[in-house]
């Protein structure tokens, strides 16, 4: 019931956002940490739930923006239609890369997303047809509103609100099917789990494909929302690095986890850059490595699982106890 | 026959852990696997379940031959199997726990979830039904795995060293456990080093040393057997107690 209670404020909350605060920049703000939170929610199925850290995940996001965009430079399409192509391309792509990859445990895989993303950069960068270096544009002028090119920060924020909401309709859905518990049962002992008949290599790629699929979306959504990509801010490692500290620092298999950390992380990138200029973007790395050395020292499950700890009593830590008598109730004669 | 392993060799390098073991269950046997540490039935043990791919020889299943079928698609077809080492899984609850083992014979949740208390039911743990996994103690821990395992419907279950780590208390009431799913028409292979369980148990007994099976058949039988203490207490404390009964001195049955 509170649990309900607290969706409802903080729903309401981010539907009233950018009424009661309403500069522009409140607005961009705004749909940053949205957009960033759908990246991390989509991270979070695969490096949250199913425990394999992708620290390449950039790549997919890099599908959807190069779609978005390519569909207008290309084919002098809406961004818009280039959004189904980029989750092809992403889930494909996931598909390839996690058949051999999803096989390696820990540190190794992430490494291999790394890899692949980095790859990936190189060969953009390189390549004419994709804009090399300089990137891709969208349109400048909206011809129509499919274009979705707007001035205000305010349509954006709503229709990335929109697509969050489906994120995590999505990953709630997930975490209460089947393949959910496969995957929290892969996480902790993937050994047991195949003995218990979880088939862990195609629940985990199938998460891995559907992960792509979302950050492939967030990805075209955010060059619409800039009008451009390039190599660096499509395919840039340090895109991955921070979704995965949003995930991380708000509690990565936690379904609002992702949302916690996008709604502090953002905000705090954003206003050192709004302060220090161009001279404080690297201060934001120096924080986001603070977060991982803290992350990792103290708080493991994130922020939220903080807070749920200590919203909930204390569990009993006498089990051991409770499990001899209660083996012994129902043996006795 | 249920399960039936033909000549299963397993090296690691040019050590051979399992060296040729041949072995059938039929319906409704208890088969206890015994023999000294790092005599080859946990290696043996798991070429059966396929957690470990073997060098040479088959496993059949019901006549068809499953020696090359991942261990998931293994329980799929009804053989279970718990772990020496508990593999609690940690971020659940133990009713979530037994839930991934209900998952594989129906993908519904609410299906699943009223097939796993079932099965805690049965196993004595309901009233643990929504406690963290992570708060149970080894008894508590080697019973969930015994669960989980349940909940897959198998037609053989597997235990690996079940009742390692319980006290003699603990032990017993393991027993009855496992007796009772017996009962229930689930054919057992047991690995065990507590004697008492395996003469308890037992229906029939394969005694491995240094990877070789050096005795089978009855407990009775191979526990008199000369090589089998020879195996367990070395040749010259064999002859030295010549005069004793096996079963006391291999610590059992006044447990």
């Amino acid at each position: 019931m509170r649990r309900w209670i607290w969706l409802s404020v903080v729903a309401a909350f981010a539907i009233a956002y950018p009424l009661l605060l309403s500069s522009p920049f409140q607005q961009r703000l705004g749909a940053l940490v949205v957009l960033y939170a759908i990246a991390a929610s989509a991270w979070n199925i695969v490096g949250g739930y199913a425990g394999q850290v992708s620290v390449g995940h950039v790549v997919f996001f890099g599908c959807g923006a190069y779609a978005a965009m390519g569909a207008y430079a290309k084919f002098g399409l809406s961004p818009l239609f280039g959004i189904p192509g980029g989750i092809v391309l992403a889930v494909g792509l996931a598909a390839i890369v996690g058949v051999p990859t999803l096989r390696l445990s820990g540190h190794y895989f992430s490494m291999a997303t790394i890899a692949v993303a980095e790859t990936m950069r190189l060969i953009v960068t390189n390549t004419e047809w994709l804009g090399a270096a300089v990137g891709l544009s969208g349109p400048t002028v909206p011809r129509n509103i499919f274009d979705l090119s707007f001035l205000s920060a305010l349509p954006y924020y709503y229709l990335f609100l929109a697509i969050l909401a489906i994120t995590l309709a999505i990953t709630w859905w997930m975490t209460n099917s089947r393949m959910g518990f496969y995957l929290r049962a892969i996480k902790d002992s993937e050994r047991a789990a195949r003995s218990l008949g979880a088939p862990a290599s195609r629940t985990k790629l199938y998460a891995y494909m559907l992960s792509a699929a979302l950050t492939s979306v967030a990805g075209a959504l955010y060059a619409m929302m800039f009008g451009f990509v390039d190599p660096e801010s499509g395919l840039g490692i340090l895109i991955s690095v921070k979704i995965l500290i949003m995930a991380a620092l708000g509690g990565a298999g936690l379904l609002f986890g992702p949302l916690v950390g996008a709604a502090i992380l953002v905000p705090l990138e954003e206003i050192s850059n709004s302060w220090l200029g161009g001279k404080g973007a690297g201060l934001t790395f120096v924080v986001y490595g603070a977060i991982i050395v803290l992350i990792a020292r103290f708080q493991p499950g994130g922020l939220l699982s903080l807070l749920m700890r200590r919203g909930k009593p204390k569990t009993d830590t006498s089990k051991t106890d409770t499990s001899k008598t209660d083996t012994e109730a129902s043996h006795a004669p | 026959m249920l399960l039936e392993a033909r000549g299963i060799t397993k090296a690691f390098g040019s050590f051979k852990a399992v060296d040729d073991a041949s072995v059938t269950l039929e319906q409704g046997d208890i088969l206890g696997l015994i023999g000294p540490n790092g005599a080859g039935k946990s290696t043996f043990f798991n070429c059966l379940t396929g957690d470990l791919k073997t060098t040479s020889g088959r496993v059949l299943f019901e006549g068809a031959d499953i020696t090359d079928v991942a261990p998931e698609q293994r329980a799929g077809l009804g053989l279970a199997r718990t772990f020496q080492v508990p593999q609690t899984f940690e971020g659940m609850t133990v009713l979530e726990n037994v839930m991934i083992g209900a998952f594989l014979r129906t993908p519904h949740r609410k299906e699943a979830e009223t097939r796993a208390r079932a099965v805690l039911e049965r196993v004595g743990m309901i009233r643990l039904a929504d406690a963290p996994a992570r708060s149970l103690g080894t008894p508590g821990r080697k019973r969930l795995e015994i669960a989980r395992a349940l909940a897959t419907e198998p037609k053989v279950l597997l235990l690996d060293e079940a009742m390692a780590g319980l006290n003699a208390h603990e032990v017993r009431l393991a027993i009855d456990l496992v007796r009772d799913i017996h009962r229930s028409g689930i054919t057992l292979v047991i690995v065990e080093h507590i004697m008492e369980v395996i003469m308890s148990l037992a229906s029939r007994v394969m005694v491995f040393h240094q990877g070789k099976e050096i005795a089978r058949g009855s407990p009775r039988e191979v526990t008199s057997n000369p090589a089998v203490i020879a195996a367990y207490l070395g040749t010259r404390a064999a002859k030295a107690a010549a005069g004793h009964t096996p079963v006391e001195l291999m610590g059992g049955p006044d447990l």
